[in-house]
């Protein structure tokens, strides 16, 4: 509410400032004309009207009295000097003057003395001074209740259109504070969506392997097996769409069960099947039967199918080593192929889904990747996840 | 079976689908242009406000008008002119409340042919008279009516149409008036009142629709204030139901045959392309903070906040510590009364600083910095400071002539919790 109220004022201040000085600029004009007042006039005039001006500019930047006390003295000193000035009765042009000065260039004040009970009450003292003093200085020319008539006209529009703005920025406020409150409930119903999607991830792993697939045209691939392993992951993808949160048993050559801890054997085997269909030949060392946490093991074995992958794409050859060996604390696996490699500065890493795929995965459960590579001299890849 | 052209770069499609994150769901609608339910975001009552002023104008042109009575040498076509100014805007007024946000072009055009029918009618009555300024009555009322509609065609049109009528005005006064110094200030007076309240009413509409603007978009980034530690933007979810589908799409396509095997190349980058995003946001979409959310989903914080945050630290503060580093940015940023000069912010989180001895309850020092362009320091508004406390102890400085503000943020240990 506060920083609506802080424009609402800002608002008032911009209008007062172009509404004092558009009729402030009418009234000067009406001044030029020929023979408007006395030459002499114009000595006192010039000041004042700089006053006015420059308060006016002010009004515009600051909600302080000062700047609207400057502006009332010089309106009102304007009115003084015209009429002590003109002694022989004031001329249509000098009365012109005077009522745009104080009934419409003064009374912009009212906007910005609208907003409270406080100033409010500054704006009536304001308007009666300057009526009673304007009253009294122009009765010669002008009858008294014409000119307080034209006062009250002027004043009344200022004020009501000040009023008006002030009362409509609290209904505005209202309602977006009711779209702030909705749009809230649409953020925590979006995040509670993207989590139900993000935690499928083992529906989502097997849809991305079949999309890499995909995306090397299923070369390689048995198109049978591939438009099998299409068709269970699309009425995986449906199920997901239509509201449940399926958990795949398996899909093509994963075996994806969702239990807390898997051996990790098991699944390798199916790692490795997976990739000989592609056309890789993997061979595989070390230790072949290690628990995991399924997170944990989740991101293991995608980011060693990534790594797969990349060699499978990129390597220029059909086979590839991986050790698997483990202590009481971490569990290590090392891809290595003796394919083409590469100058590690010169191929960007996210390219290669590296960084995506790899790190921010095995990062997530507290393992790290390490890449080494050589052009000519193959490439090695270290894994490491916590046990 | 079609699909939408995706580009192949890996970072360029990254960068597409932040740009898309910056419009945001439901209640971002709301705010876009084009929207008929923003006239009542309180602009229909600034209308009704106007429509006030226009009928207060009008009954003290009639009243001049009734006083001039006797002058007239033929008063018909000046009754005339009243009596259809009459009619109209009571009908204007009427119709302003139905359309609600916006009058149709027909009607606009109708509306502007009558005011000219009634300008036209009063001059023929009064040019006998030759002192327009001073004689004209209906005419100045009707110049001034285009108050009525003053919210509901755009500040170009209105301003087009007072400026036609002014400069026939004008014309007809120098045409028909032979100026003298006794006459020459009512025509200046005269063309003025007819003139500046609509100039007047179309900056108000106008600084009060951006008042609006821009309170809705502070409103709107204000709820990333309770989101979680990490959230995923308000598109998130949409974009993954997105590209589900259409890998759904896709897979079953090749499941059924439809698209034979193998692929052609461009099939295949269509994959290529859905498994990249489908990457980046399983993977990349959980990777952002409050902070991060808050400053692309606003226009007004994402054309001048940059956010340095590498550790994601801003997810820790609590609700009301990120409130105030967002009430702090938001004025910084958009406090000011010159909305030419060019601010910028740069808020940088961390790194956590180690605190010996323990801080109270092992609480974690999280330093945020806040540099600016174009921020005097004695220019900042107080609540600034007030919010900025909030967030933790600062102290502040001068960097090249700009605010420079360093918070000392203490904030939870995630791993306590």
């Amino acid at each position: 509410m506060d920083h609506i109220l802080k424009e609402r004022d800002r608002l008032l201040q911009g209008t007062a400032r172009i509404y004092g000085l558009g009729f402030a600029g009418v009234a000067l004009l009406c001044l030029l004309v020929p023979d408007a007042v006395a030459p002499a006039t114009y000595l006192p005039l010039v000041p004042l009207f700089v006053a006015l001006v420059f308060a006016q500019y002010r009004i515009g930047l600051s909600r302080s009295y000062l700047w609207i006390l400057l502006e009332v003295l010089s309106v009102l000193g304007i009115v003084v000097s015209i009429s002590a000035l003109n002694p022989g009765g004031l001329t249509p042009a000098a009365l012109s003057a005077i009522a745009q000065l104080t009934a419409a260039s003064l009374a912009s004040v009212a906007l910005v003395l609208a907003t409270d009970r406080v100033r409010i009450g500054a704006l009536v003292g304001i308007f009666v001074v300057v009526t009673v003093v304007t009253v009294w200085l122009t009765a010669d020319s002008r009858s008294p209740i014409a000119t307080a008539g034209l006062l009250f006209l002027g004043w009344s529009l200022a004020a009501v259109t000040g009023i008006w703005i002030s009362a409509g920025v609290p209904q505005a406020a209202r309602r977006i504070a009711s779209i702030g409150r909705a749009h809230r409930a649409e953020r925590q119903a979006s995040e509670i969506e993207a989590q139900r999607r993000q935690s499928a991830r083992l529906l989502h792993d097997t849809v991305l392997a079949t999309l890499t697939l995909l995306a090397h045209s299923g070369v390689g691939v048995a198109p049978a097996a591939l438009q099998q392993q299409s068709a269970d992951d699309a009425k995986l993808l449906r199920q997901l769409r239509l509201g449940a949160t399926p958990t795949p048993l398996s899909s093509g050559g994963y075996n994806l069960e969702p239990v807390e801890e898997t051996v990790l054997g098991t699944t390798l085997e199916s790692v490795k099947q997976r990739f000989g269909r592609m056309g890789l030949e993997v061979s595989w060392h070390g230790t072949g039967q290690v628990l995991l946490p399924s997170d944990v093991l989740d991101a293991f074995l995608l980011a060693l199918a990534e790594c797969l992958e990349n060699v499978r794409r990129h390597s220029g050859v059909r086979e590839a080593h991986v050790t698997i060996v483990d202590d009481a604390t971490t569990v290590r696996a090392m891809i290595t192929d003796a394919g083409v490699g590469f100058i590690l500065d010169d191929v960007d890493s996210a390219r290669l889904g590296f960084k995506e795929s790899v790190v921010a995965r095995l990062k997530e459960v507290g393992g790290h990747a390490r890449l080494f590579s050589e052009p000519g001299s193959g490439t090695t890849v270290v894994l490491e996840v916590p046990r | 079976m079609s699909y939408p052209p995706v580009g192949e770069n890996t970072l360029g499609l990254l960068a597409e689908v932040r740009a898309s994150r910056s419009l945001v769901g439901g209640a971002r609608r709301l705010v876009r242009p084009e929207n008929p339910h923003r006239a009542s975001l309180g602009t229909a009552f600034i209308g009704i406000g106007a429509s006030l002023v226009c009928g207060i104008r009008a009954i003290y042109g009639f009243s001049w008008f009734v006083s001039y009575w006797p002058e007239y040498p033929n008063p018909v076509p000046a009754l005339a002119a009243w009596i259809l100014l009459i009619v109209v805007l009571a009908t204007a007024f009427v119709t302003a409340s139905i359309v609600g946000d916006r009058l149709p072009d027909w009607m606009f055009s109708v509306f502007l042919a009558l005011l000219a029918t009634v300008i036209v009618l009063d001059i023929v009555a009064i040019w006998e008279l030759h002192d327009v300024g001073r004689y004209a009555t209906a005419s100045l009322t009707a110049a001034m009516s285009l108050l009525l509609v003053i919210t509901l065609r755009r500040p170009s049109e209105i301003l087009i149409s007072i400026g036609v009528i002014g400069a026939g005005l004008l014309t007809v006064m120098l045409v028909n008036t032979r100026l003298t110094t006794d006459n020459a200030s009512a025509q200046i007076t005269s063309l003025a009142f007819a003139v500046l309240p609509v100039v007047i009413g179309v900056m108000i509409v106008r600084g009060f629709r951006s008042m609006v603007q821009v309170e809705l978009d502070r409103v709107l980034v204000q709820s990333t204030v309770s989101a979680p530690r990490f959230a995923v933007g308000m598109l998130a979810s949409e974009e993954l139901a997105r590209l589900d589908l259409a890998a759904e799409e896709l897979l079953d396509s090749v499941a059924t045959g439809r698209i034979a095997l193998p692929l052609r190349p461009k099939t295949a980058s269509v994959a290529a392309s859905l498994a990249t995003e489908l990457r980046l946001h399983l993977i990349e979409g959980r990777r952002e903070t409050w902070l991060y959310h808050a400053i692309t989903e606003s226009e007004l914080l994402g054309r001048s906040v940059t956010l340095v945050d590498r550790g994601s630290l801003a997810g820790l503060l609590d609700a009301n510590q990120r409130d105030g580093l967002l009430a702090a940015v938001w004025l910084l940023v958009n406090d000011h009364a010159k909305k030419t000069t060019v601010r910028t912010v740069q808020v940088s989180v961390g790194p956590i600083v180690a605190t010996a001895p323990v801080a109270l309850n092992h609480k974690l020092k999280v330093p945020v910095v806040i540099t600016t362009t174009g921020v005097q320091r004695n220019r900042v508004d107080p609540s600034t400071w007030d919010a900025i406390r909030r967030v933790g102890r600062y102290s502040d400085s001068s960097q090249n002539a700009s605010l420079r503000v360093e918070i000392e943020c203490f904030v939870d240990n995630p791993a306590d919790l």
